[in-house]
């Protein structure tokens, strides 16, 4: 009596699906099969082959949910090979707005601070090189009119094509960039009222052809008036992250410019806190030259993620004023490292708001009759 | 503070009246003359005094909106059958107006 049993080591779609739904991504907090990750999946006999597709090629724990899928497929009686390719698709969290929409931009993100001088260019420019480190498509606009850094920081001077309707911004390192340092002369200043700003402001963000973005960084300047308030009521922003130094002087402006965009509603994807205290050279103490602890406890009291602190190294200053990042300069620096850190933690923040109803927040327009 | 309560619906329900539906399901009513009364913009209310210049006598009866549309993720702009588009309505401001029979009698 023989007939041929069901071969109960046959490997299929079903297991491989069962198996892979016993990962979970740790920021959005559901399984990776839910959340329809898993992407061409290819099953030959022994051998299985999918993507897994992220929301973000910044995802903090690419590698850790990699080796989770193999391990969780491999233990899968009668697989022999795995073959895992890490993909992903930056999805948008930006508001489309009926002024200006940005329809080609998926996250729009501001980087403000409240006060001066707490390093939110270096922490922009950083966070934008790490961004385009890992893939993703990035641009940068430096709102900050009447002190525009990004070009020296980024080492570029050259000038913005442009036809008669749009402006093309310039490429540097995959970052596209847009600032008024392009437009006006190093030692000249631009002295300009409130609506001057505002139309520049506007100019840019409608008029340059940003093309297809994952992410575009705006870099703010200090303050709480018109560049904020055009910003806010005009770009589409999928939120805002805050800027600041660990002292009192600096949590005092950071608590304002966070409270500006809470009042206009944009979500605060986190608190960076900057000139974090410096490691001695050679050895492992840190001086806390501006305090400490500042940035984690405005976040606290302020109920926003604190997204982590950089700290102060000489060397973030001099790649800045030579015009690369530190993150492309001295990519093994601790530093660097930190700057790595932050944009997944920004990314996996963009995500996580993606995944909530308020990341989805829907302009609207009523036309009466 | 934050804003927890944003509109998600705006709709026209009578000739001179607007609905809002929330996102906590609340639904508003508004006869629109009363919103432009209350128009906090710089030409309606003084800046600096506070005073307000926009009078009941100077707004038409029959005064509607042309054109309602979000501004920012925080508010809606106006455009009123007499030309006044400066106004900026938050949120906050239209939920604290609603005239519904729940809310009236504040």
């Amino acid at each position: 009596m023989f007939f041929k049993q069901k071969d109960t080591n046959e490997v299929n779609e079903a297991s491989v699906l069962k198996a892979l739904s016993n990962v979970q991504d740790p920021d959005l907090r559901k399984d990776i099969v839910t959340l329809g990750f898993i992407k061409n999946l290819k099953i030959k006999g022994g051998d299985v082959s999918f993507n897994v597709e992220l929301t973000t090629p910044a995802c903090p724990v690419k590698d850790q949910l990699k080796e989770e899928c193999l391990t969780r497929v491999k233990a899968i009686p009668g697989v022999t090979t795995v073959n895992i390719e890490m993909t992903s698709n930056v999805r948008s969290t930006s508001t489309g707005g009926n002024r200006i929409s940005l329809p080609s931009v998926r996250n729009v993100i501001a980087v403000a601070s409240g006060k001066g001088g707490v390093g939110k260019s270096t922490v922009t420019i950083n966070l934008v090189a790490a961004l385009a480190k890992t893939g993703a498509r990035v641009g940068l606009l430096d709102a900050d009119i009447y002190g525009p850094s990004i070009p020296l920081m980024l080492g570029t001077k050259e000038r913005p094509t442009q036809n008669e309707t749009r402006i093309f911004p310039v490429v540097k390192n995959g970052i596209k960039i847009m600032s008024m340092g392009f437009l006006v002369p190093e030692n000249q200043p631009v002295i300009w009222r409130g609506p001057m700003v505002h139309g520049a402001l506007t100019q840019f963000l409608t008029q340059v052809e940003w093309g297809e973005l994952d992410y575009l960084l705006i870099d703010m300047p200090p303050g709480t008036g018109d560049a904020q308030l055009t910003i806010s009521q005009n770009a589409p922003l999928s939120g805002a992250i805050i800027v600041t130094t660990p002292q009192e002087v600096s949590l005092l402006d950071a608590r304002k410019g966070l409270m500006m965009f809470q009042s206009v509603n944009v979500p605060i994807l986190g608190v960076i806190e900057n000139m974090a205290g410096f490691y001695v050279p050679g050895t492992d103490s840190i001086v806390d030259i501006f305090g400490k602890g500042g940035g984690a406890r405005i976040a606290q009291e302020m109920k926003v993620p604190f997204l982590g602190s950089v700290p102060i190294d000489p060397q973030v200053t001099v790649c800045g004023d030579k015009g690369t990042p530190i993150v492309d300069a001295h990519p093994d620096s601790k530093v660097a490292f930190v700057f790595r850190t932050l944009a997944g933690s920004v990314a996996a923040q963009l995500s996580m708001l993606q995944a909530q109803a308020s990341g989805n927040f829907k302009p609207m327009a009523l036309q009466w009759q | 503070m934050a804003i927890d309560v944003i509109p998600v619906e705006l709709m026209q329900v009578g000739p001179l009246e607007l609905g809002i539906r929330w996102s906590d399901g609340h639904q508003s009513k508004y006869a629109v003359r009363n919103i432009r009364l209350n128009c906090h913009c710089a030409n309606c209310v003084d800046e600096w005094t506070r005073e307000v210049r926009v009078k009941s006598e100077h707004i038409p009866a029959d005064i509607k909106p042309r054109k309602i549309e979000s501004l920012g993720r925080y508010a809606f702009s106006i455009t009123w059958s007499d030309g006044h588009d400066t106004g900026i309505f938050t949120f906050e401001q239209l939920r604290a107006l609603c005239e519904c029979e729940a809310c009236k009698p504040r």
